[in-house]
């Protein structure tokens, strides 16, 4: 279970930084104009819910399931 | 004739860039994006595919099968949003001409996207040999997620070459720090890669 | 404000020399007009092959017993003829045919937004053709065009021909959606607002989203057919856990768009016939612009009325059935705009408008047999018989075919410099009206009556009807042999046309006939709607399209 533990706590740290880097990222970019730019903002946005997935689920609050028999 | 320039008059503001790579890159921007339009729209399908199926009343995961393991997964979906994070900086390093950070947050990217495909295949490995969970032999459930997944790898696959080459050519001179539609082309895609897997990582391992 | 400068140095001028080798200007052209003729060619090539499979069908079912061809060729030939006139006819006739050639030119753009991109569209077009025909070799798909799991798990190899021939198919009309689009967002003239594009740029709109969304679907359906039979990964399999029902959901909700692919250019080209030769503005413009958009939409939302036999959920029923006649609304506001614009106008009965004309009665006799399929206790007791392959056929064949023969007449003389016979056209024109409901008009009735669809053999009572429906089949053919004579001929010796034969206002006729490679010697500025027939024409810049006056310079190779 040692990988397991060592997973998670990459799975946590990362996650956490990822979720401030796309957070940052977008904040720093949230008047940029054209297609392109609204689209990275939005990507940005979609990032950081997916870093926060990635917390949730490693810390186990999202997708911890009792093991099937 | 005032409304001669209507349709036209968008393309301003590109400072020293000259009116026909503006006029060139709105058009290969709006088809670039349109293309991942319906990329997105192939994925969708396999997703309603694969949630149509999850729903026939077997239960999920089918009987025989394990749940897929969640930490694991966490993590490699972690490394992929980190490349999605570094290529965003290596273009804003590029647009502010800085070419060495650029160059070295582009190398960054190419290897967490290279290490997502290694975690990838290590998940993959273990599924098949461990747990004996196989494309074509372990019913709905080894059909939608190896072809979903699949076909996400060979996206990111795509994606590692595709920045490679973007890599090289901006080395080489190809793109300045007026004119890279390329580069950011790369980066749409790449994050369009990063932004499929939010959506697949949520629909096989948390629900 | 001169329109020079409001294009200096953009893309409007930037002309490429004219290719002058044979295989860069006819073969592999990025010319829109030339690939919009290479389209039109090979899409007339493949209704020919597929319209011999149908006379084939035709000359089977003139006996009760069959037996021009064996139960499991006749399975092959209803299955090839229907993927192939849709994929392989209608669709790329009026997108890749009719949008190429004539879309750009409506708009003042010298080519669509990406050429080469058009070019590959195009060749993946012949080349998924000769796989689909191909397929007969190794033994072509059996559970005709829908390829329902698991009868088409359970098919030939062609089956696997028949995927991958369609998803390439599918992959051109994908990037010709994408290419049109972009075209026709991005390149209009100067002052060609939305509510000043011609009617069948505003068909076009509504169609390219279609094309490049649906058929995106389409393609993954294929896929999963594709490995499914290939590798044995289940997804249609029950035996499997997998599910039928799921391939028609996925099958569907390409497929019902696809219709809409298909007839939303035909009603742009009826709105372009229409109205000129009436000699009048088109009535109820926005209407009939907004109401292609509102049937695109709502078309993505009604799929699942194809199987309201298949088991599905009664209260699934009810909104599909309801969504259905909604899409009845815009469809009848379209019908009744063409009628007003008939309606006191100064009709020329050309051959261009006799197929418009006639295209209005059958298409509004198809879409009231639809309205009937859409409703659910109808469709349980005619679902699966001839009185589908009626409506289907009406739509198909009386809507869109006849909108493609319209636009033939119609635009022929813009690709040629010359006219098409009219004697000859009009001759076409009724011969393929009698024969076509002559043919399709009694399986309404044999459906009711319980005449299945797809077989090879039926009952003895049906066969006096069934003797009838086939002659006048042979009347149809003959209408469309005709047809194929008149152009063939008319190419070389049809009358000299000119620049504008039907004194039309839309961009396209007021540049020579054939256009020259780079369109417009000017990019023309547009302040107002073309349709109104009393007004001088809306454009400024086009002095010098039919003088003497020099080419707009070249960019020179690079």
């Amino acid at each position: 279970m040692d990988l397991a533990i060592i997973e998670k706590i990459f799975a946590i740290v990362g996650g956490i930084i990822v979720f401030l880097v796309a957070v940052i990222a977008f904040w720093n970019d949230r008047k940029s104009v054209g297609i392109d730019n609204h689209v990275f903002k939005l990507m940005l946005v979609l990032l950081a819910v997916g870093a926060a997935l990635a917390f949730f689920a490693a810390v186990g609050l999202l997708g911890n399931f009792p093991k099937a028999a | 004739m005032a409304v001669a320039t209507l349709p036209h008059a968008q393309t301003a503001d590109h400072g020293e860039v000259d009116r026909l790579y503006a006029e060139t890159r709105d058009l290969r921007l709006n088809g670039f994006l349109l293309f991942l339009v319906s990329d997105v729209v192939l994925f969708s399908s396999f997703i309603f595919a694969y949630l149509y199926m999850r729903n026939t009343g077997q239960g999920w995961p089918p009987p025989g099968i394990n749940r897929l393991d969640v930490a694991f997964a966490a993590l490699n979906s972690v490394v992929l949003f980190g490349s999605g994070a570094t290529m965003h900086y290596a273009l804003e390093n590029w647009k502010h001409g800085n070419f060495g950070r650029y160059a070295g947050l582009m190398v960054a990217t190419i290897v967490l996207g290279a290490m997502f495909l290694c975690g990838q295949g290590y998940e993959y490995t273990t599924l098949y040999f461990r747990e004996h969970v196989s494309w074509a032999g372990s019913g709905i459930f080894g059909a939608s997620f190896f072809t979903l997944t699949g076909m996400h790898g060979f996206h990111v696959f795509v994606g590692v070459w595709y920045l490679t080459v973007l890599l090289l050519q901006s080395v080489h001179g190809v793109y300045t720090k007026q004119k890279y539609f390329g580069l950011t082309a790369g980066t749409l895609y790449w994050h369009f890669v990063d932004v499929i897997w939010v959506v697949l990582f949520s629909i096989f391992y948390l629900i | 404000m001169t329109v020079a400068a409001v294009h200096g140095g953009g893309i409007a001028d930037h002309i490429h020399p004219e290719p002058q080798s044979f295989i860069r200007r006819y073969i592999f052209s990025i010319d829109h007009k030339i690939i919009g003729i290479q389209y039109i060619i090979t899409g007339f090539v493949f209704l020919v092959l597929s319209g011999m499979l149908a006379e084939l069908i035709r000359v089977q079912l003139m006996h009760a017993n069959g037996g021009l061809v064996s139960n499991d060729t006749y399975n092959e030939i209803y299955s090839v003829h229907g993927s192939a006139m849709v994929w392989l006819v209608i669709i790329p006739l009026v997108t890749g045919g009719f949008g190429n050639f004539v879309m750009p030119l409506q708009i003042g753009a010298r080519d669509v937004a990406f050429p080469w991109l058009n070019m590959l569209s195009f060749w993946m077009f012949p080349v998924a053709g000769l796989m689909l025909f191909s397929s007969f070799l190794i033994g072509a798909p059996v559970a005709g065009w829908t390829e329902y799991p698991p009868m088409s798990l359970q098919a030939g190899p062609g089956t696997s021909m028949w995927c991958a021939a369609i998803f390439l198919i599918g992959v051109s009309s994908t990037l010709t959606g994408i290419n049109f689009l972009v075209t026709i967002l991005k390149m209009r003239a100067p002052g060609m607002t939305f509510t000043r594009m011609p009617l069948f740029v505003w068909a076009q709109l509504a169609t390219a989203p279609l094309s490049m969304v649906a058929t995106t679907a389409l393609a993954a359906a294929l896929a999963a057919l594709f490995i499914e039979r290939q590798f044995g990964v289940p997804f249609y399999d029950p035996t499997k856990g997998g599910s039928p029902i799921l391939w028609q959901h996925m099958f569907w909700f390409y497929s019902h768009p696809a219709v809409y692919i298909m007839i939303l250019p035909a009603f742009g080209i009826i709105s372009e016939v229409l109205p000129t030769f009436s000699r009048k503005p088109i009535f109820g413009y926005k209407m009939i612009a907004f109401s292609s958009v509102a049937i695109a939409l709502a078309g993505f939302m009604v799929w699942a009325h194809h199987m309201f036999t298949s088991g599905l959920a009664p209260f699934l029923q009810l909104p599909f059935m309801i969504l259905t006649f909604v899409i009845g609304v815009p469809t009848g506001i379209k019908i009744f705009s063409w009628m007003a614009t008939l309606w006191g106008g100064k009709i020329h009965f050309t051959s261009s408008m006799l197929f418009a004309i006639g295209f209005l009665a059958l298409f509004t006799f198809g879409g009231i047999t639809g309205i009937l399929l859409a409703a659910v206790p109808f469709d349980f007791h005619v679902h699966g018989t001839y009185f589908v392959v009626a409506h289907f056929h009406y739509v198909l064949v009386g809507g869109s075919l006849m909108g493609i023969f319209a636009g033939t007449y119609y635009w022929f003389p813009k690709m040629t410099g010359r006219l098409m016979n009219e004697f000859w056209g009009r001759l076409h024109f009724w011969l393929f009206f009698i024969g076509f409901n002559g043919t399709f008009l009694p399986m309404h009735w044999l459906g009711i009556l319980g005449m299945p669809r797809r077989v090879p053999v039926y009952d003895p009572q049906f066969q006096g009807w069934n003797q009838f429906e086939s002659i006048m089949s042979f009347v149809m053919t003959l209408g469309i042999l005709i047809f194929f004579a008149n152009l063939l001929v008319s190419i070389r010796n049809g009358k000299k046309g000119g620049a504008n034969p039907w004194n039309a206002r839309t961009l396209e006729w007021q540049i020579p006939s054939p256009p020259h490679y780079y369109n417009f010697k000017n990019i023309p500025a547009v302040y107002a709607l073309p349709y109104d027939f009393s007004e001088p024409l809306p454009y400024t810049g086009l002095e010098n399209e039919l003088t003497d006056s020099p080419a707009p310079a070249t960019a020179g190779a690079h």
